[in-house]
This record gives structure tokens, sequence and C-alpha cells, in this order.
């Protein structure tokens, strides 16, 4: 059993060392992303992302589902590689919430490539790390 | 039980030596190309393999320590073009190299000059650009009337050198940059394309960085129309009875690409399965073959300089042989995801005769074949 653990503990250590020789070279904000939100490192929330560039504007999903939230606006500054983005929500109650997040891409030339940066919704601000699946 | 250590042992070192391999570099990323370095000592190994030909030196320092320093030479199958033989060069034989150093510490340097120590016999030189083809024949045709692309029937050959190996649209007096793409001045980015705001900041990028995230140097294929500008050539086999034309490249990995000249329609870009080359399909317009491609994954640089692109490139390519020797290849380049409007490109390429492609293969001679 101790084998077999180990053989198969080799096989993710090699996913490990392949993957990330292999970048994605489009846009650098196309593509699903995962990671969480929230006020304090105990308490997070989980975030998956869904963005796609159209030529002219960045679209796309938060926790695409049936829960899902629509992308209000994604703005990328190219001159230092941060994200502004804008959604409005629904709360548990069902009340609207705004969320705004701002944060920088990071190892941009990486497939894995990372968003980190403050996420405020509604009154809750807090912080929030996204990477590229 | 054996056996999973055994299995588990070599899966992990396949996987480490594949993380390391960096195999097709360029000189920019790995070489230091405004630093000189001189070298003195007995070649101790000859590496004349693909992609790049390496003697080793061992090199005394002013204490008398010895370190031996790999020198690289470029491409085997282009100096041989150019009358150099492995046989030129002999373990033993005492050396003076001049070249660049390699960035970092390693004990690395691409050769400029070296010569034979005892003799003073240059050994090499880097090869100047080649003189243009003599008169050349005309343009071959098959029965039908229609161009060949190939060689003539019962001659061989392929297609070489490119004109050029930067890829800039046709516009304005030549932006000055050296081979790998890197433009001597940032300033002049903007004449190298319509960028929209982020492909050109994600451009400068890619040169701020010497262009070390470039794919090629990891192996991967060379798709767009970089497959033109490689070094080792490539070569069209027309195959009329099944509507298509294969174009075998000889650079990279081997690979090759098809042509669709059996009348189907292009395919949208949207519904097309991504890929390195695309799916293409071409048309005979009079002497001009015009291939219409889309469906590219967003995997590779089109180019050497990092010119960036999205799943929604689609290409025209028009490929006429205005004689024997030389193709026109023009490339017009629409991304609207990455691009402010269509651009267009043009290069021509040159004819070898009476030859073949030779092997390469990326993978081979590649870092982990010798540590510095």
């Amino acid at each position: 059993m101790l084998k077999r653990v180990f053989f198969l503990g080799c096989v993710i250590a090699c996913l490990g060392f392949i993957v990330p020789v292999s970048a994605q070279e489009g846009h650098p904000l196309t593509g699903t992303w995962g990671g969480d939100w929230g006020s304090s490192p105990t308490q997070r929330n989980h975030l998956t992302f869904v963005m796609n560039w159209d030529g002219k504007n960045i679209t796309g999903t938060i926790n695409p589902g049936p829960d899902s939230i629509a992308l209000g606006s994604v703005l990328l500054d190219v001159t230092n590689w941060t994200v502004r983005i804008e959604a409005d929500a629904k709360d548990a109650a069902g009340k609207p919430v705004h969320i705004s997040a701002e944060g920088k891409l990071e190892d941009i030339s990486s497939y894995h490539r990372k968003i980190t940066g403050s996420w405020t919704q509604g009154t809750v601000k807090g912080d929030f790390r996204l990477t590229r699946d | 039980m054996k056996r999973y250590w055994n299995i588990s042992i070599v899966i992990f070192a396949t996987a480490l030596a594949v993380s390391i391999v960096t195999a097709q570099r360029s000189n920019t990323s790995t070489y230091d190309l405004e630093r000189q370095v001189r070298i003195q000592g007995p070649v101790t190994r000859v590496d004349w393999v693909n992609p790049r030909a390496f003697i080793f030196v061992d090199v005394k320092d002013a204490n008398g320590t010895v370190m031996n320093w790999a020198v690289d030479f470029g491409n085997p199958l282009e100096l041989e073009r150019d009358g150099w033989k492995k046989s030129s060069v002999h373990i033993g034989d005492a050396v003076t190299v001049e070249g660049n150093p390699a960035r970092g510490n390693k004990r690395e340097a691409l050769a400029k000059t070296v010569v034979l120590t005892a003799t003073g016999k240059r050994l090499f030189i880097p090869a100047a650009a080649r003189p243009a083809a003599a008169a050349s024949a005309p343009t071959p045709h098959w029965p039908d009337g229609q161009v060949r692309l190939g060689p003539a029937p019962g001659k061989k050959g392929f297609w070489g050198p490119a004109s050029t190996k930067v890829f800039v649209e046709n516009k304005g007096p030549r932006i000055p940059m050296n081979d790998d793409g890197l433009l001597l001045n940032l300033a002049d980015a903007d004449r190298v394309a319509p960028f929209q705001p982020w492909a050109k900041a994600l451009y400068l990028n890619r040169q701020r960085n010497l262009l070390k995230d470039d794919p090629l140097a990891r192996c991967l294929p060379q798709g767009g129309p970089r497959q033109f500008q490689m070094a080792n050539g490539f070569q069209f086999v027309e195959q009329k009875e099944l509507g298509r034309i294969m174009v075998l490249l000889g650079g990279g990995d081997r690979n090759w690409r098809v042509i669709y000249t059996d009348g189907r329609p292009a395919v949208p870009a949207a519904e097309a399965v991504l890929s390195y080359y695309g799916t293409s399909t071409g048309k005979w317009d009079k002497d001009t073959l015009v291939v219409d491609s889309a469906g590219y994954s967003e995997r590779f640089w089109m180019a050497n300089g990092g010119l960036p692109h999205t799943e929604a490139l689609h290409l025209i390519e028009r490929f006429s042989r205005p004689n024997y020797d030389t193709l026109k290849y023009e490339v017009t380049v629409d991304d609207p995801h990455s691009y402010t409007r269509p651009w267009t490109a043009t290069w021509n390429i040159q004819w070898v005769p009476d030859k073949e492609i030779e092997e390469y293969f990326c993978e081979d001679n590649s870092e982990h074949t010798f540590v510095r």
C-alpha cells in the first residue's frame, strides 16, 4: 500500500514538474481562475472566475452555475498590470450587494498566473487571490 | 512491489529531465551580446548535433585552475552549408575562441571566431549573408500549367533560408532589431505591428525579458508565419489526387502541416479544433496559392520577437514563385483581439537545390546533456 502511495506521489510530483513549462500566450486575463476572498485568513469564500477578451471588452462570470454573478466591468491597466473588477450580486437574504475588487496581475508569462488584491463586498472589506487554472 | 519503485523512479527522472529541457534557445536570451570573452585551451569534446553544435574547452585561469567551457557554434546544418565539418576540429586541438559569454555565471560562450592556436588557422567565422543566387531557371510547372511549389521532375531540393528572420509590418524604413526579433530601441514597437494596448504591453514585457519565455525554447511547434523563417527549411509535397498540399517542416520537431485544396470551405475560427498550425484551405489565384487559415491555439509565438495573438487569429498566406529559386511569401494577419487592423508582411525564401531536408530534432543536444 505504501508503495502505491509513493507511486501516486511520484506521478503527482511529475505533473508538478511538467505543467509549469506550458504557458498560455494570449490575452493575460482570458481563461478560468480559481481562488477565494475573505476578511481574514480563516474566513474565506470560494471564487471561480471565467473571463474572456472579445477584442474590446473583458466579459465573464463569477462562480458559474445557478448562483453565478455576471461581471459588470473588468478593466486591465496594462501600464502596471492592475485589474479592477465591478459586479452586482445578491446577499443571502436576496438584497443587492455591490462587489468591487482591485488586484495586481503577477507572473504574467506563466500559465498559472495570479491576481491578488483587495475585495469589497457590500460593507465587508477583505482581500482576494486568484490563480489561473 | 519492486516494480512500483522502479516505475516511480523512471517517471520521476523523466519528468525532471523534461522540466529542464531548454533546447532551441535564442542567442538573445542565452548570451550577453554586449560583452566579449576570449578563452584558450585544448578541446575536450565535440558535440556536432542539433540544434546547436558545441565544442568544450579546458581553460586555465590565472591561478592554474582548469575550468571546462562550452562553446556554441550555432546550427550544424547551417555550418555544413558554410563549409564546416565535424572533422574541422579534433579533441586535443588547442584553440583560441572569441565570442559572447552566456548570461549569468555559466561557463559558456557563443563563438564569433575560433583559431587553431598552433597554426593560427582561423576555423570558424560566422556566416555572412549568403550571396543572391545567380540567374535562376524559370518557374517549373505541372502539365496542367499550374506552378510547381516543389522541385522539377527528377530533381531534388527544398526551401531554405528566408530573406529575413524577423516579422514586421511592410511599412516604412527597416526597424533595427536582431535576428531573434529583439528591438534595439523599444520605442520602435509601434512600427512593428498595429498592436492593441494589451498586446503591445505584453510584447514589450517579452522584449524586456529578452524573449526568455519563447515557447520554441521549450521545443513547442513554430506555428503561424514563423514556420517559414526556420533555419532548416521546408518542403511542399503537392498531392493533387488527394486534394491537398503537405508542408514538411525541417525546423522545430519535423512537423508537417496540411493545406486542403479539394474545394472544401474555410473553417471559421470559432468552430475549428485549435492547433499550432491551424486549419488551412488553399486555392490558386492564377500563379499564386492563396491559403486561408484559422483555428490557432495560443500556445506558440507566431514570430520570434514575441508578437502576441489570440484564438481569433486568421491568416491569409500568398505563395508565389517568380523563378525557380525564389518563393515569395506574403501573410496578412487578421486578429482583431490583438491588433487594431489587419496587417501584412512579406519575405522571400531561397531554394536549396539538389539536397534534401536533413534530420533535425529540437530536443537533441539540450542543456541537460551537459552541466556547466
